[in-house]
């Protein structure tokens, strides 16, 4: 069998022969015996292929990435990405995705609100052997911790001062986007105060919700949501102090 | 053209085709994370570049920006092997193996028993240009020029490309194990 005669064959069974060639084609695979066994053998194989590979389908969260940079282009760089720099890059894409959720509604992932949400990392938090993923009462050391894990380290304060002492911090999942989570501690009260991109105020003023009070404030383009069962007026307290609070070292 | 019409455009143009750009992407990285970053790649690229879309065939349109944004990836993270045109032509010069006899065909009945795994992994095996013609035909369902397009060759080297890499595999699935 000669090369232009497995391209013969292989353009046959696609359908791709001109109907001069056709003709001419159908007449030798009748006579070539090694001709018409190697036609068998490439059926098969695209049948088998047909069959038994399945079309892949794109994730869900690649949809979503997708169509959260058609949105906010500008958080992509055209660069390759690598080690951390990468990561970061990835969860701004999950930052822009999550924040388009919140605006509909938190997308397919979960169609609960985010104040329950929050709740709900907040009892997980309390109910793991730690609530905190970098334990630290220093700022200087929860700040970079969420360097890499997150494209922007969430404002640290120190409130030591005023009573309620830096635990630590972690990552909490809201509605598919990771987002960065400081814990303070009033007394034995422990406060989980989530950093969220800002996309709306919530519908309805926080309540709270199966004993935890809620707090939201808004602060530039971020929204702050405070949850701990500290009574509401010292919760609020908390808030004042945390927005009033100095960042910087 | 603004952000909106782009958004417009993009949801029409190349949402659609997001299934087949990632199946290919996967194809040519090997991996799900490295295709799902290709994708969101060619997506920006895309994205940019639908004002000069002029319109036709969406679909190709789309899988050649995923298969240079996915070849652009392979020379940034692989060894250059991989992409070098030197390596394709040593695969070029491949002696293929002597046809099976003729008779009950029994390299047929291997291949028609080779199941999902075995059937992935030889064609992951081979060299990505070739792999990537067979996947856009068989997988796919491209026809030769719409191939031609996307990869960028005449479509003779289609035929070429697309013949050895069933003979590859054939010879692969063939082999009693």
């Amino acid at each position: 069998m000669t090369e232009n005669d497995r391209l013969l064959l292989n353009a046959y069974i696609d359908g791709e022969l001109d109907p001069a060639h056709l003709l001419e084609f159908e007449r030798r695979l009748a006579e070539d015996s090694a001709l018409a066994d190697e036609r068998i053998r490439i059926e098969t194989l695209r049948s088998a292929v047909r069959q038994r590979l399945p079309r892949a389908t794109a994730s869900r969260e690649l949809r979503r990435r997708v169509a959260a940079l058609t949105r906010r282009p500008q958080l992509l760089s055209t660069n390759w990405r690598t080690g951390w720099a990468s990561m970061a890059a990835s969860t701004a894409i999950a930052f822009a995705a999550g924040s388009i959720a919140t605006l509909v509604g938190l997308g397919p992932g979960s169609r609960e609100p985010v104040p329950e949400l929050l709740v709900a990392s907040h009892m997980r938090a309390l109910m793991a052997s730690q609530s905190v993923d970098v334990a630290s009462s220093d700022r200087h050391t929860v700040k970079p911790w969420f360097n890499g894990k997150l494209p922007e380290s969430p404002r640290v304060v120190d409130l030591a001062s005023q009573g309620f002492p830096l635990v630590g911090g972690r990552i909490d999942v809201i509605g598919l986007t990771p987002v960065p989570t400081l814990v303070y501690r009033a007394r034995l009260h422990v406060i989980s105060v989530t950093e969220l991109p800002l996309s709306r105020r919530a519908s309805a003023p926080p309540h709270p919700i199966d004993g935890y009070n809620v707090v939201e404030w808004i602060d530039g383009p971020l929204a702050y949501w405070a949850v701990s069962d500290l009574a509401a007026p010292e919760l609020e307290n908390f808030a004042r102090a945390f927005r009033a609070g100095d960042a910087e070292p | 053209m603004d952000r909106g019409d782009s958004s417009t455009r993009f949801a029409n143009v190349v949402t659609p085709h997001l299934d087949d750009a990632y199946g290919l992407a996967r194809w040519v990285t090997g991996n799900r994370a490295d295709a799902e970053d290709v994708v969101q790649e060619a997506c920006l690229r895309a994205f940019r570049g639908i004002g000069g879309f002029t319109g036709g065939n969406d679909r190709a349109w789309v899988l050649t920006i995923v298969r240079n944004t996915a070849y652009d990836w392979l020379r940034k993270n692989r060894s250059p092997a991989v992409v070098h045109v030197d390596d394709l032509e040593a695969v070029e010069r491949m002696q293929l193996a002597d046809d099976a006899p003729a008779g009950d065909n029994p390299e047929a009945a291997l291949i028609a028993r080779a199941d999902e795994v075995r059937l992935e992994a030889a064609i992951a095996s081979l060299p990505v240009m070739f792999r990537e013609t067979l996947v856009l035909r068989d997988v796919h369902g491209l026809d030769y020029r719409e191939i031609a397009t996307i990869t960028d060759v005449p479509i003779g080297t289609v035929m070429s490309r697309l013949a050895r890499a069933r003979r590859r595999v054939i010879d692969m699935l063939g082999a009693d194990r």
